[in-house]
């Protein structure tokens, strides 16, 4: 996680000169020519980070790819889902890996509801529109979290510990959100290119109207679409609550992250949700380490709006869904 | 003649008037400078003051002032802007940055905020037209600048990072209370003063909508190519549109600064504040000159009562908000100014109908 490397090594907020630009980058360099342990360690935490990071973008990549629609509301998904998997382990004492189905169900049910009310009646009106809507459903759920749950962070009570690889420190938690996260995009990935109903989703992403012409119900991939990409947002939230605290807004920092690996992979692509992840979290964990503050974060935007303007297609194209 | 048709004759013969929008502009802002007035008429016992307070009216003005200076950009020439918190948030530092660490007048501080801000909606807007980005890519890079300026402005020790600003006393900066200083001891001039910002933007925005350059911002809108085909240039026109919505939202964010103690990246930057901004104009109307105040009007009284009576329920406001965003895009995406013709055709088409049958 970024700040629990920034809470290895705390760096103040600098003072003035452009030594604290330069600094962190030599000191990176160093670090490599020096071959210091502490870089295995950071490309560890890094990909654990970044293989989250890539979960929390698949269905909001899937929604994009297939329906033309950004989903402000995915954030609040991750929420729902982590609240899901919570209530599960602390009220019925259900073992929280259990839970993250459970949180699957509840957000595809969820996500078919909130396509059917609000984005449906706007799918073919402009584009901001469903920008609007969605972001309307992501206040609406947030608050209503707040109002239940109150503001408090909450923690999935789990004491996974961690393990020791070749003097790499790994977290269990943070190692099984890993391994859900590679065997959801697995899983997904072959949905869309075995069955029947993941060739037809694919087959809507790269032409509506052509889909429409041979037969296929697009209303119902629609809504098969949301369903499954809020559904997948539940898996990743249940497994971010796995290692971490979470309060109703910890939506948002996921969700503009999630915006720049969807665009810097390539809309719709899945190979490039899971580069894009990493890209973001590599930089996070190492920006985390070398440079002051949430400096990384500047770092992702500058990255975000350089794709967008020079390859808005992404890295991966745009050609799978 | 029923007398309802006589007073709409009456009315259409009015709007064909030359004169009639100045009429209509001084008997609204009439009625907005008379507002704090009219909360404290007593109806039956009861003050519309208890509900409507005038640090309400003061913020409704204000989002009413964004939202008009929002919809020059993207109500007019239709490019979507997600972002506008970063000019806002640029007028509220500048001035901050200038009041506190060099002691220089506010007003001077809010106009360098606006040069500045609108320096950076030409930076935004040159990079995202020169390489076409449009719809869901507009508005999400519109998003990420204000995004990358508000991370910027937490690390920045200069700026005071994540801690901000606090407001300095006019003796610090050699003024007294009043207008020079922009600083006042009550609430009232502060509401005259943001109307006063109101009027300036309105009157902007009707100049531009009635002239050449509001004829090319609506031609961009409606069909960009078409626009193109017949020798309306786009691409400067969008960037006029942009530097000026970004210069007068940037003194919006100049008063919220003076105005309220405190500024942090995490008010003025908020990646709410980029929804609150634009909201009124999407809620009354995208593209006209009523809509951003109509919908501030409906938007934040109700928001913020929301928020002072049930200051237990956290959070409720926002689901209010979140309702309005909704049922508006669903309902009546061309938002609440709409409602009298839309009104009107539904009447006469169900009187059409009744003639039909008889």
């Amino acid at each position: 996680m970024g700040h629990l490397v920034t809470s290895v090594a705390p760096l103040p907020l600098q003072g003035g000169g452009l030594g604290r630009f330069i600094d962190p980058f030599v000191q990176f360099l160093t670090d490599i020519t020096n071959l210091e342990p502490v870089l295995l360690q950071l490309l560890a935490f890094g990909l654990l980070l970044g293989g989250v990071y890539a979960l929390t973008a698949l269905g909001l990549t899937m929604i994009f790819g297939v329906m033309d629609v950004i989903n402000f509301a995915h954030g609040v998904f991750l929420v729902v889902g982590m609240y899901s998997v919570w209530l599960v382990s602390e009220m019925a004492g259900i073992s929280p890996f259990l839970g993250i189905p459970i949180a699957a169900a509840v957000l595809f049910v969820l996500g078919v509801v909130v396509h059917v009310l609000t984005v449906e009646p706007i799918i073919e009106a402009p584009q901001q529109n469903q920008l609007i809507a969605t972001l309307g459903v992501l206040f609406i759920i947030q608050s209503a979290i707040e109002i239940v749950f109150t503001p408090d962070p909450q923690q999935v009570e789990l004491s996974l510990g961690s393990i020791q690889v070749g003097g790499v420190f790994i977290p269990l938690g943070q190692f099984y959100a890993l391994v859900i996260a590679l065997g959801t995009m697995l899983a997904v990935r072959a949905f869309l290119n075995r069955t029947d109903l993941g060739r037809k989703i694919r087959g809507t992403a790269d032409n509506r109207d052509g889909a429409r012409y041979v037969g296929i119900n697009v209303r119902r991939i629609n809504y098969l679409t949301f369903g499954i990409g809020a559904a997948l947002a539940g898996v990743a939230g249940g497994s971010i609550a796995l290692f971490q605290r979470f309060d109703p807004f910890t939506g948002e920092t996921y969700l503009i992250n999630a915006f720049v690996i969807v665009i810097l992979g390539g809309l719709g692509s899945f190979p490039g949700a899971f580069v894009g992840g990493l890209i973001v979290g590599m930089i996070q964990v190492f920006g985390g380490y070398y440079l002051p503050g949430t400096t990384a974060q500047v770092l992702i935007f500058l990255l975000f709006i350089g794709t967008l303007l020079v390859k808005p297609e992404g890295l991966f194209g745009g050609a799978e869904a | 003649m029923s007398a309802i048709e006589t007073v709409r004759d009456r009315y259409r013969t009015f709007d064909d008037q030359r004169y009639a929008p100045l009429v209509k502009g001084v008997a609204l802002f009439g009625l907005l400078a008379a507002l704090p007035t009219i909360i404290e008429i007593d109806v039956a016992g009861m003050e519309l003051a208890a509900l409507l307070s005038l640090k309400v009216l003061i913020l409704t003005v204000i989002y009413a002032y964004t939202a008009q200076a929002w919809n020059i950009m993207s109500g007019y020439t239709g490019q979507f802007s997600f972002g506008h918190a970063a000019f806002f948030g640029i007028g509220a530092y500048a001035t901050q940055a200038l009041v506190v660490d060099a002691a220089v007048n506010p007003w001077i501080g809010m106009l360098v905020g606006g040069v500045l801000a609108g320096g950076y909606g030409l930076i935004i807007g040159a990079l995202s037209f020169r390489f076409k980005l449009q719809g869901h890519y507009f508005a999400l890079a519109t998003l990420a600048f204000a995004e990358l300026l508000r991370f910027v402005v937490t690390n920045m020790s200069e700026l005071r990072g994540a801690n901000g600003y606090f407001k300095a006393f006019p003796r610090d900066y050699g003024a007294e209370y009043g207008l020079v200083a922009f600083q006042f001891q009550n609430d009232l001039p502060y509401y005259y003063l943001i109307v006063g910002f109101l009027l300036v933007v309105t009157l902007v925005s009707w100049l531009i909508k009635n002239s050449w350059v509001g004829l090319y911002f609506f031609a961009i809108r409606e069909d960009e190519r078409a626009a193109a085909s017949v020798g309306v240039p786009s691409f400067r026109y969008k960037l006029i549109g942009v530097a000026v919505s970004a210069f007068f939202t940037a003194l919006g964010g100049a008063y919220w600064s003076m105005y309220f103690n405190t500024i942090r990246p995490d008010t003025v930057f908020a990646l709410f504040k980029n929804v609150e901004l634009l909201l009124p104009a999407v809620v009354g109307g995208p593209g006209t000159l009523l809509g951003p105040i109509v919908g501030s009007f409906i938007v934040t009284p109700v928001s913020e009562i929301a928020r002072t009576t049930f200051s237990d329920i956290n959070g409720l406001d926002r689901i209010i908000y979140g309702a309005f965003l909704v049922a508006i895009v669903i309902y009546s995406p061309r938002g609440v100014v709409s409602w009298p013709s839309q009104a009107r055709a539904l009447w006469e088409r169900v009187r059409g109908d009744e003639e039909v049958n008889e």
